[in-house]
């Protein structure tokens, strides 16, 4: 008996020890986490053109992606199908993975001779930053410049895909990736519910306060939403918080620059709001003891008015469902900013050591080009590059919605961040003090000082 | 008598060789790994950067200050609470119940109770977080079915009662085992001690204090032991449910491992973290099973 107990001790202590001694895959951000179902079948009926046995040289493209699901991969293969066809010689080996594998294993496959030429670098510190830091990723700035990039994207797009030579500055240095797809966060309604009430689409805060108001009168609840897997809360205080920063705020503290603090005004008037909506009732009922996914059952199911996410819930939104649906970005005050949560996706970069550089930057042109924009919107996904004029994409207007909400804050220069790309710990801080608030354990006052402790802590370590 | 072992021939070390795989196994994927946690912890490092810097014992002083290390250990505490002694309690219990006559459908009753224990905790994690659902979940909609709508609140997502919530699910999880265990234990019981328990008058009670107690005192320790373990390294229950929150109220310290390390790039101070919970862990089972075997003596 003695025996086998101390034997399972031994054991037990084993396993939690080599828990932690190798690395594992990083859980993926949040924002990343959510399911994209695709908004409608693939259009893609394009033939892979036979391989040309030409005599010319032969070159292997070797790239990684993370598109994994279905029609996100043939997006891919159609892509790649057709930019193999347009260069004789040129073979393209794709290697498909997770994002959490990807993450995991390029960091080592980036510092190999023969690892692969391009591959899909995920955002922020921990990762770019990182890989930038090791002098294991090719600075893009002179192809941004022959392919004319700045065309396809705002600068603030390019930021989110930029770090200087060190790793150590987020947001500004050298372009190290581009990105394909776009996000962004506003405000999805129930058309349905709206059109059987008479509700309008607010067009500024104060409208949207009052709208919901009018939904609670109603016995409708107002903004449907759950607070148990913590990240999301993010989203609704960030959401109201990016209408009364202005971008060189939120820019300078995600990218760590320039010493803010969370600790401000316009950040207190939002964690107000917070409390405000919890005690006027406006989320669902119980809401801290809700999941993201049940919470959007719920509203798809016709229950609630409105709910605060970003655009990867579209696809979702737009099966199964008898309710119809649309999107608007919260609307601020004429003296508001009108910014919005927003970003693009996992971007593509070039390994610093690849044989095949010029090649491999005409791919990433190939990837961020009109048809590939094309071809994303037809699967109802963003694209981060305008599409051609004239591109005739069969869409549902739930889609045209986001699709009009990224173009505008594009446009305007008005994309914000996911905040907890600020630190490597905020995420984890920030969800923490949030269901402090929503919980009404805390104030706001208490809850951005609570928050500036980590933010101030991360920019001492980083000087 | 000394009983013939070997072939004539044959090579006194033939043995050990036979051990050569399992023994490769286990420095691979045992050893070896608590060796370098160990040392790692010994280094502030990201987990992937070539460089690591040498910090000696500073992982291991920031944790004594850390409030979070600290909330989430007293966390594992009140867990043995739910995951030992309520569990072991049940499981007496049901065991007296359950063991003593054989009753009909004895075999039902102890699969069914002891299901629990067999599920991936992922499962149990996704099936109870429906339970606990405050909108269409059993657990408020079977309290404002019988008007008990005052109680009704978000379990997991309430400051008050999301550790007893969870801690309710490792109840729900450990009770089969006790269960089983124990009786297990009690068919190994001679039915004459019971009978001549019986003759110097002592009832059902006092039966199972002085005769169904004290012969499952191995039984016991074997219990508490891996129960307590149990909720001294719970991670995947606070993971699937609640992921430490609200707040910090559910952080324990095995999902403070995998945050540190897997999110926050923070692989030495997890490390350091993770050694001090495998030294307790051992510690405390050696305690329990050291005042085991000296009951026993």
């Amino acid at each position: 008996m003695k025996k086998f107990s101390l034997l399972s001790i031994i054991i037990t202590a084993a396993l939690l020890l080599s828990a932690c001694a190798a690395p594992a895959p990083t859980a993926a951000p949040a924002e990343t986490a959510a399911p994209e179902t695709p908004a409608t079948e693939a259009p893609v009926a394009t033939e892979a053109p036979v391989a040309t046995e030409a005599p010319v040289e032969e070159i292997t493209l070797v790239v990684w992606d993370q598109f994994y699901r279905d029609v996100e991969s043939q997006v891919m293969e159609t892509l790649n199908a057709e930019f193999a066809a347009a260069h004789p010689g040129v073979k393209i080996e794709r290697v498909v993975k997770t994002l959490d594998d990807l993450k995991v294993t390029l960091k080592l496959a980036l510092s190999e001779e023969d690892g692969p030429d391009v591959a899909q670098v995920n955002q922020g510190r921990s990762d770019m930053g990182a890989m930038v830091e090791a002098g294991l990723l090719l600075p893009l700035n002179d192809f941004a410049a022959t392919y004319n990039w700045s065309e396809r994207f705002s600068a603030s797009v390019a930021s989110r895909n930029s770090f200087t030579e060190d790793g150590k500055t987020f947001g500004s240095g050298n372009l190290y990736g581009v990105s394909p797809t776009a996000e962004v966060v506003g405000v999805y309604y129930n058309k349905t519910l709206f059109e059987a009430n008479g509700w309008a689409v607010p067009t500024t805060f104060d409208e949207f306060e009052a709208l919901l108001a009018t939904i609670k009168a109603a016995g409708v609840t107002p903004i449907s939403f759950g607070s148990l897997d913590g990240w999301n809360a993010i989203h609704e205080f960030s959401a109201v918080q990016h209408l009364l920063v202005s971008l060189d705020y939120i820019n300078n503290f995600v990218y760590g620059v320039n010493n803010v603090s969370f600790d401000t005004a316009e950040n207190q008037e939002a964690a107000r709001v917070m409390q405000d909506w919890v005690d006027k009732g406006y989320f669902t009922e119980g809401f801290p003891g809700i999941g993201y996914d049940d919470s959007n059952k719920t509203f798809k199911a016709g229950e609630g008015a409105m709910t605060i996410t970003g655009s990867w819930l579209t696809g979702e939104l737009l099966t199964d469902t008898d309710q119809e649906f649309g999107f608007f970005l919260l609307p601020g005050n004429p003296d508001q900013t009108r910014l919005a949560i927003g970003g693009v996706g996992v971007p593509f970069s070039i390994r610093k050591g690849t044989a095949h550089a010029d090649l491999a930057a005409e791919y990433l042109d190939w990837m961020i080009s009109p048809r590939a924009a094309e071809l994303w919107a037809g699967v109802g996904m963003l694209p981060a590059m305008p599409m051609a004029e004239g591109a005739a994409v069969e869409v549902d207007p739930l889609f045209t919605d986001t699709m009009v909400a990224w173009n505008t804050i594009n446009n305007e220069n008005a994309v914000g961040h996911y905040i907890d790309w600020a630190t490597p710990t905020f995420y984890d801080s920030i969800v923490a003090e949030l269901q402090k608030l929503f919980g009404k354990m805390t104030d706001p006052a208490a809850f951005t000082a609570a928050v500036q402790v980590d933010y101030a802590a991360f920019l001492a370590g980083n000087q | 008598m000394k009983i013939q072992q070997r072939w004539p021939g044959e090579s006194r070390f033939k043995g050990w060789f036979y051990l050569l795989p399992g023994l490769a196994i286990y420095l691979v994927f045992i050893f070896f790994p608590i060796l370098s946690t160990i040392r790692n912890s010994f280094y502030k490092w990201n987990g992937f950067s070539g460089t690591r810097e040498f910090i000696q014992l500073d992982n291991y002083a920031r944790l004594l200050g850390d409030a979070q290390f600290i909330k989430a250990l007293t966390n594992n505490f009140i867990f043995i609470i739910f995951y030992s002694i309520i569990p072991i309690l049940i499981g007496l219990m049901l065991a007296s119940l359950l063991g003593r006559k054989p009753i009909r459908g004895m075999t039902f009753f102890r699969t069914g109770l002891f299901l629990p224990q067999i599920l991936s905790m992922v499962v149990v994690g996704v099936t109870w977080r429906w339970i606990f659902n405050p909108t269409f979940g059993l657990l408020n909609t079977g309290l404002r079915a019988v008007g008990l709508d005052s109680l009704t609140r978000p379990w997991l997502g309430d400051f008050q009662m999301a550790l007893p919530s969870v801690g309710a699910i490792g109840t729900w999880v450990m009770y089969g085992f006790c269960m089983v265990l124990f009786l297990a234990g009690m068919q190994r019981i001679p039915e004459d001690q019971y009978e001549a328990a019986q003759l110097d008058g002592a009832g059902g009670f006092r039966q199972f204090l002085h005769v169904t107690l004290p012969n499952l005192r191995a039984e016991l320790g074997v219990a508490l032991v891996t129960t307590v373990i149990a909720a001294l390294r719970v991670f995947d229950l606070v993971y699937v449910t609640t992921r430490g929150g609200p707040g910090d109220s559910t952080l324990v310290t095995g999902f403070l491992v995998y945050r540190s390390a897997f999110q926050q790039n923070q692989l030495g101070y997890a490390s350091a973290v993770a050694t001090v919970m495998t030294i307790l862990i051992f510690v405390i089972s050696l305690v329990i099973l050291r005042f085991q075997s000296r009951q026993e003596a």
